[in-house]
């Protein structure tokens, strides 16, 4: 319905601007906007890894942080990564060699690689939206589930105790919440008819109810707060943030399936949960919270993508308040409640919107 | 056509991190030293190896329920795509009542493993045991 007033695609849009067509103007686009996305993920990751963290947990614990350099002391971004990444690679004994390398390649790309399908709006006439396939939804749970595999890399291969048990701890988490998160994904797609991303977005455009003349959009998050509830529940878990942050408890392994890793290894490990995060921040957005679009009308004057960064930010943000704020759950609880609890709830959330849907409309 | 672009930013995805790799590998020292090379335990030195550390049979029991429902979610995707025309084109009940079935049964499954302890974290009985030692000492 909305089709013509989408604009087209991000690599489209760079391939019409260099007066490409065809073939290699695909790929050509492709990498320019591919590269152009990353660097903005790593942009924000750049900001919420050494600086906002900081400042956010310091908020939460009446204390001021980093304020050194620049304003707020922003700056200590740039000394953090260089630090970083001169740091010494510590090899330990008995590291099973391949699988230790890739695993922090692996976790970064994965969730990266879901961004692929996201649609992150307008900033004047740029579409930041790489490709829009049918199956999207489907896809970037598939691309962000690819992390489990990272994780468990990590745990087996590192030789270290503490990082065996951080890896199966992620991997039983990652997938007794994996099924709640999609189950309560699909009881917004029987509303939505489409698991094209553009689709579930433009979905969302109509008014639900108007109370004095300002419309409140119709939200999946609006229309179906139970699933939205589910979701967040499940996408904390699935990020592996608390209170189900179990895989790296520090007090009780370590740090879990990244005890071993030092220097470049860990920011990669370290910046791998941040897009994660973000990720998991951007899926909400595009499900339960309209994508890019403005909460009210009157405000649909700010572009698009900015919307979307402050979705994503404000995730981000409830992440860290979780983290200042909830105590963390236990294995036996973790798996309680997510087999029985969030699995059991997530399935009687589809029926019940499948038969309100059905009766209804 | 739009698989192109995903291509594009997996390789993007795959390639900032070896970029990342190469520069702190021409940046950082090496400085190799007794010891340091040993993997971290709380500071003592490490006992026996990682690889055969026995773990809780509980992490395959719930792998194994995940599979089942892992599929099961797969062949959930296309009913939910097509619920709302099938309601409008062949009814309530046959767009709905199969899939309650299907769901129904899982949930047998879901009762049946739930009543034999496969969700429930059991603790292994050497564990218990020496608690209940501490616990009389």
């Amino acid at each position: 319905m909305a089709a013509p007033l989408q604009s087209a695609l991000l690599p489209e849009q760079i391939a019409n601007a260099f007066g490409l067509s065809g073939v290699l103007g695909e790929i050509v686009g492709g990498l320019i906007g591919a590269f152009l996305i990353a660097n903005i993920m790593l942009a924000m990751t750049a900001i919420a890894g050494p600086w906002a963290k900081r400042k956010i947990t310091a908020a939460f614990t009446d204390r001021i942080a980093v304020n050194r350099i620049g304003p707020f002391g922003i700056l200590v971004i740039i000394p953090d990564a260089v630090r970083l990444l001169s740091k010494e690679l510590i090899v330990p004994e008995g590291v099973d060699r391949p699988s230790w390398d890739l695993a922090p390649i692996v976790l970064p790309a994965s969730a990266l690689l879901g961004f692929a399908v996201i649609p992150m709006g307008n900033l004047g006439p740029i579409n930041f939206h790489l490709a829009d396939p049918e199956a999207g939804l489907a896809i970037v749970f598939a691309f962000a589930s690819i992390a489990s595999v990272s994780l468990i890399m990590a745990g087996y291969s590192s030789n270290n105790k503490y990082s065996l048990m951080g890896g199966l701890r992620a991997v039983a988490q990652n997938i007794a919440y994996e099924i709640p998160l999609i189950i309560t994904a699909l009881s917004v797609v029987i509303f939505a008819g489409t698991l094209q991303m553009s689709e579930i977005v433009a979905a969302q455009t109509d008014a639900l109810v108007t109370i004095a003349g300002i419309s409140i959009p119709a939200w999946y998050a609006f229309v179906n707060p139970f699933a939205f509830v589910l979701f967040l529940v499940a996408n904390m878990a699935e990020i592996g943030r608390n209170p189900f942050d179990i895989p790296e408890a520090p007090t009780e392994i370590v740090a879990g399936y990244q005890t071993e890793y030092s220097s470049v290894y860990f920011v990669l490990f370290y910046l791998g949960e941040f897009i994660h995060i973000f990720l998991g921040g951007a899926i909400m957005a595009v499900v339960f919270l309209g994508g890019a679009a403005a909460p009210i009308s009157a405000l649909s004057f700010v572009p698009g993508f900015v919307w979307f960064v402050i979705k994503m930010w404000a995730f981000f943000l409830f992440t860290q308040w979780c983290r200042s704020a909830l105590p963390r759950v236990r294995i036996d609880q973790l798996i309680e409640i997510g087999w029985k609890g969030m699995l059991v709830l997530s399935f009687a959330n589809l029926v019940l919107t499948a038969v309100i849907v059905g009766v209804l409309l | 056509m739009s698989w192109i672009a995903i291509g594009a930013l997996a390789l993007i995805g795959v390639g900032i991190p070896i970029a990342m790799m190469v520069v702190s590998a021409l940046l950082r020292p090496s400085v190799p030293e007794q010891g340091k090379s040993a993997t971290y335990e709380s500071g003592e030195i490490p006992t026996g190896t990682a690889r055969s550390f026995k773990f809780n049979i509980q992490y395959y029991m719930v792998a194994l329920l995940f599979v089942v429902f892992d599929i099961e979610t797969v062949l959930v995707f296309p009913w939910a795509v097509i619920y709302n025309d099938a309601v409008s084109t062949v009814g309530l009940t046959r767009a709905l009542g199969p899939m309650l079935l299907f769901i129904g049964i899982l949930v047998i499954g879901l009762v049946w493993a739930w009543r034999n302890g496969a969700v429930e974290w059991i603790k292994s009985p050497r564990a218990t045991r020496r608690k209940t030692q501490k616990q009389d000492a």
